[in-house]
């Protein structure tokens, strides 16, 4: 049997490579780490206890990931994806809110620009740590389709975290007045 | 009054600030929906809504989100349970056209103390060794960021009372005191107005003091014991405590953990000739002996 061979052109060669570079490039793009939102962590002057640099590391992170989860599960309703970031008040709360808003047939769209924390309570044993997050978001109510209103400003929380096993929960997470700093 | 092309100047350039005044939201839902800044948690109020026919009111907060049909024109009730969340909410009313504002709740009166007391023993005499941290939150548990006082009591066993108040901020206070030197169990209860929460820790007694052995020989068995144990306070170091009987003679070095038991240590080494022994318990070091197969030395 007489043996075929196949030419590919240099241009099919070259399309090709650019579809397999761009999956590579979409696929990272959609990864939650490239899709996390700014986080900078100010633990200058913590007590009663100082935080070790790893820690403030991974409380950056993790916050960053909570918000992300939270932005997620705002939009489309699922409070399920908040269960990885949030524990207590704050889960139980934001659990409650997306049930009735999805009954509701509303959602929330927040475009995250960053977040400057400042951690300002680290207990002793390490059990509980107290930040005070200024974030600047863009929140966008709807109700289906419709777009009731946008909301572009500067938001001020106190944010209660704990560590698990593995990782730093959002314990509460409530929004202030700015001028309460 | 004679129209002039510079009072037709003015008019249109206060005309054009007006309009612009107009379009931005913030005054026009000032203007639109009139509601309080700060409401406190678990308070309902009325606003006053403009225009007439049927529209939609929404509101969204921390954990409620409220739609229903309203008759604009009138005045709306938000209820006292809509509002028991702490944070900002978001009122928004649709009739043709959607206003919005938004307010924040504070939370209530202080109703319960989260508090925590660590750790849950502690060495006698040691300075900045406790530390206790209130949380105070309100009957709907949102952090009261207010400055409260919380009145630190500390009762130690057998001791005299000493009770210090510290302000909260962020919604917490907190304190770090030194052990007394008495051991025993200590009570600190946070106080905040009728709230109270007690919570006990231990404290025992630190590192050895003076610590002492003496050996009684038998043919080739030295049999040691140590003088009753205790710290610098005179509280006796519990049972279980290990210490250490090191022993070197011909055969080489042997170290030997024993615990204390009824206030001290007991062991038994066999000698090969003339033995060095010392003792330690934790980072303190007793007396070191010497002794023969015939006898103490």
């Amino acid at each position: 049997m007489k043996r075929t061979r196949r030419n590919f052109s240099p241009g099919l060669a070259r399309a090709a490579i650019f579809v397999f570079a761009a999956c590579v490039l979409a696929v990272g793009q959609s990864s939650p780490e490239a899709s996390l939102p700014q986080v900078h962590l100010d633990a200058d002057g913590l007590a009663p206890r100082p935080i070790e640099e790893l820690t403030g590391t991974t409380i950056a992170r993790q916050y960053a990931l909570a918000w992300h989860d939270l932005a997620e599960a705002l939009e489309f309703d699922r409070s399920g994806r908040i269960d990885e970031g949030f524990v207590g008040f704050a889960k139980d709360r934001l659990t409650q809110r997306i049930s009735e808003q999805k009954q509701a047939g509303l959602h929330v769209r927040i475009v995250d620009h960053g977040h400057h924390l400042k951690a300002v309570f680290y207990s002793t044993d390490g059990t509980a740590m107290q930040l005070v997050d200024q974030a600047q978001l863009e929140i966008q109510t709807f109700d289906g389709n419709k777009l009731l209103d946008t909301q572009n400003a500067s938001h001020s929380y106190v944010v209660l975290m704990t560590p698990g096993a593995d990782r730093w929960y959002v314990r509460d997470l409530e929004e202030v007045s700015s001028k309460s700093f | 009054m004679k129209r002039t092309p510079e009072n037709g100047f003015a008019r249109f350039a206060g005309l054009s600030i007006l309009a612009l005044l107009c379009m931005l939201p913030g005054w026009a839902r000032a203007a639109e929906l009139q509601v309080p800044a700060v409401v406190e948690a678990g308070r309902g109020f009325t606003i006053s809504v403009d225009g007439s026919g049927q529209g939609t009111f929404y509101l969204v907060g921390p954990d409620h989100v409220v739609k229903r049909t309203v008759s604009l024109g009138g005045d709306l009730q938000i209820q006292s349970s809509d509002v028991r969340a702490a944070g900002r909410y978001q009122l928004i009313v649709c009739g043709s056209s959607c206003n919005s504002a938004v307010f924040d709740v504070k939370a209530a009166r202080p109703a319960h103390l989260s508090f925590f007391l660590h750790p849950s023993r502690v060495p006698v005499s040691t300075p900045d060794s406790i530390d206790a941290s209130a949380f105070v939150f309100d009957q709907y548990f949102n952090l009261v960021l207010t400055p409260e006082t919380v009145d630190f009591r500390i009762a130690p066993a057998g001791g005299a009372g000493v009770s210090r108040q510290v302000s909260t901020r962020n919604g917490v206070a907190w304190m770090r005191i030194n052990s007394t030197p008495h051991e025993g169990r200590v009570q600190v209860t946070a106080v905040l107005d009728k709230v109270e929460e007690a919570r006990v820790i231990q404290q025992v007694a630190a590192e050895a003091c003076g610590l002492r052995m003496k050996a009684v020989t038998s043919g080739d068995t030295a049999v040691l014991e140590t003088d009753p144990i205790r710290d610098c306070s005179g509280n006796a170091l519990p049972d279980g405590t290990v210490v250490s009987f090191t022993k070197i003679d011909k055969a080489g070095k042997s170290t030997v953990d024993t615990p204390i038991k009824k206030g001290v240590a007991r062991m038994q080494f066999s000698m090969h000739g003339p033995a060095q022994i010392d003792v330690a318990c934790g980072v303190v070091l007793g007396n070191e002996i010497v002794v023969t197969p015939t006898g103490k030395l």
